[in-house]
């Protein structure tokens, strides 16, 4: 693939994220997903943790924007195919020659970048409601940690959507799917409370390895070679996710092709 | 080279019912449909709903995988060279979806000039030009939503030619439009014909495949039962007269004593409310008219027109009264 396929495809992923945000400015579900529900979990652990001091906090605060993350891509850009699929606009995004897979980056892209806001909230409900002083321990990490964790989710998403794509009733699981990320990938508490034998399936997922980047540079004495350590491993499974996603858009549309599930004829 | 060829292709669907003791069961959309589209030209493909037309037009705009046959668009194989197909093709499904609702005319084909692949400094000379040539200049800042169908189906064609493919599919596209604007569409049609654009057309307007169309192939069950120009499908009906009687409520036993009826080739009965028109096919013209009368003694009957045949009765005779 060459550079100007690659810049094309660049510009079609921005002008798909801006069309994405312009939409879902609209819908109140999806304001309900990004700022209410953050806002509710954020209140709710902050409150159970109360008096634990502003480590905690900021644990919590970093755990609650990456629920919102999560519940973003799940839902928001899960259904966004669904959605596509009753507007009968699904069958001409399959049928443009850009690559489908390049639309979704460009979707999931739109989405997480909306779900930033769950973080943000976060930090104004500690910091505001329940008067915590926060700092951030690594800023330039944290940073760093914070655009790496966008891509991972995009790319995480990349493999959710083409199960998505194949059939309108996966929509069913999304609920069962919410909630064992938020455990498996350690958003709101330490993986080492649950049994041993779930751990290698935390260590796959590119969420869990930016929980833990995200925590490290927001948690004083965390070693930097742990948060570089995550972030090594995130890339790398950032970078699996699309190779697998690469073969599943390409086994998915054939086999929606096949089974006639792109329209709702 | 044809710009389309189909060879022996088919469709079948697979439905399946029951989650514990799963039964399945099969339905044949097209069963064996040959033909060639020739550059240029501009194809109707017409029959009654459930035929197999939007099948036989979704496996050509690679958006289903045919169960066998081959089909090429440009000399590229539907299945195998989807992508180079897509490059060259554009299509629309006829009603109001397809579109972003929530976005402005504007903003629906700036997105789908991206998606196409359109430079941004072309697209941003083509969106203008398009929306103009489709009459929605000066309309395309508003969200869709607020648009009417036919602006809706206008801004589907604007959508199609972005990318300027040489070939388009459009199915069904004046279905639900007014009078006005299902003229307005068709003379959109006529233009892109001087383009030399290559048309697949289905509809279930007579008039307009007679109007347009170079070519027509009738569709029934899954199978092309005729291919031929207007004139020539028409021809099948050369020797027919069309005794048109407007009637109401007019009884299933009466409508079997008028198709046992010797000279009575075929009926069709089209239905509007209450009223009813039926469409008597025979050799005998004018003087089937008194024992059409006595037979339907006793029924309250409107006007009584004899005419010469038209598509429409061609189609009617070739797919045997079903509408």
């Amino acid at each position: 693939m060459n550079f100007r396929i690659l810049l094309k495809y660049w510009r079609t992923i921005l002008v798909v994220a801006e069309m994405t945000i312009r939409q879902q400015l609209m819908d109140g579900f999806i304001i309900f997903t990004i700022l209410f529900q953050p806002i509710i979990i954020a209140a709710l652990a902050l409150w159970m943790l109360k008096g634990k001091g502003p480590d905690y906090a900021i644990f919590v605060v970093v755990g609650s924007g990456l629920t919102g993350l999560w519940s973003s891509l799940l839902f928001i850009s899960g259904n966004s195919i669904n959605i596509e699929r009753w507007i009968g606009t699904l069958e001409s995004l399959v049928a443009v020659p850009t690559p489908f897979e390049v639309i979704v980056f460009g979707k999931n892209l739109a989405n997480v970048f909306q779900s930033l806001l769950s973080m943000i909230l976060g930090y104004i409900v500690a910091a505001w409601l329940f008067g915590y002083s926060l700092s951030i321990v690594q800023p330039l990490w944290f940073v760093i940690s914070l655009a790496l964790t966008i891509f991972g989710f995009i790319c995480f998403g990349l493999v959710i959507a083409p199960i998505f794509v194949m059939s309108p009733a996966v929509q069913q699981w999304q609920n069962g799917m919410e909630f064992p990320v938020y455990v498996l990938c350690g958003f709101l508490f330490p993986i080492a409370l649950l049994p041993n034998w779930t751990t290698p399936i935390s260590y796959i997922l590119p969420p869990y390895w930016a929980a833990v980047a995200l925590h490290g540079t927001t948690t004083a004495g965390t070693p930097l070679n742990q948060t570089l350590f995550a972030l090594g491993m995130l890339v790398l499974f950032s970078v699996i996710d699309i190779l697998i996603s690469s073969r599943l858009f390409k086994v998915m549309l054939f086999k929606a092709r096949a089974d006639a599930t792109l329209g709702l004829e | 080279m044809n710009a389309i060829e189909i060879n022996h292709l088919r469709r079948v669907y697979k439905t399946h019912t029951g989650v514990i003791k799963r039964t399945s069961k099969e339905v044949i959309a097209v069963e064996d449909i040959s033909f060639a589209i020739e550059e240029g030209e501009l194809f109707g493909l017409l029959g009654p709903n459930g035929a197999g037309k939007t099948t036989t037009v979704k496996m050509l705009t690679t958006l289903l995988i045919p169960t066998s046959g081959t089909a090429t668009v440009k000399g590229f194989d539907v299945v195998k060279q989807a992508d180079e197909v897509r490059k060259r093709i554009g299509f629309i499904f006829g009603g109001e979806r397809g579109l972003y609702w929530r976005l402005s005319g504007i903003d629906n084909l700036r997105y789908f000039a991206s998606l196409y692949g359109v430079d941004p400094e072309v697209s941003k000379k083509r969106i203008p030009y398009l929306l103009d040539m489709v009459g929605l200049n000066g309309r395309g800042d508003e969200n869709v939503g607020g648009y009417s169908r036919g602006m809706k189906q206008r801004l589907h064609v604007a959508r199609t030619l972005l990318h300027d493919p040489d070939i388009l599919f459009l199915d069904e596209p004046t279905i639900g439009l007014d009078p006005v604007g299902a003229r307005d569409f068709r003379n959109v049609i006529l233009n892109l014909q001087s383009e030399k654009k290559t048309i697949l057309l289905t509809t279930h307007y007579m008039f307009e495949a007679d109007a347009l169309c170079d070519r027509i192939a009738v569709i029934n069950h899954g199978r092309i039962i005729a291919l031929d120009t207007p004139g020539g499908l028409k021809q099948h009906v050369a020797d027919l007269s069309v005794v048109e009687v407007e009637t109401f409520g007019v009884p299933e036993s009466v409508l079997e004593k008028l198709r046992a009826l010797s000279f009575v080739d075929s009926l069709a009965v089209e239905n509007n409310e209450q009223k009813q028109m039926l469409l008597v096919q025979t050799r005998r013209g004018a003087e089937a008219v008194p024992d059409l009368m006595s037979t339907l003694d006793g029924q309250r009957l409107g006007r009584v027109v004899v005419r010469e045949p038209t598509l429409e009765d061609a189609y009617i005779r070739l797919v045997g009264g079903e509408a």
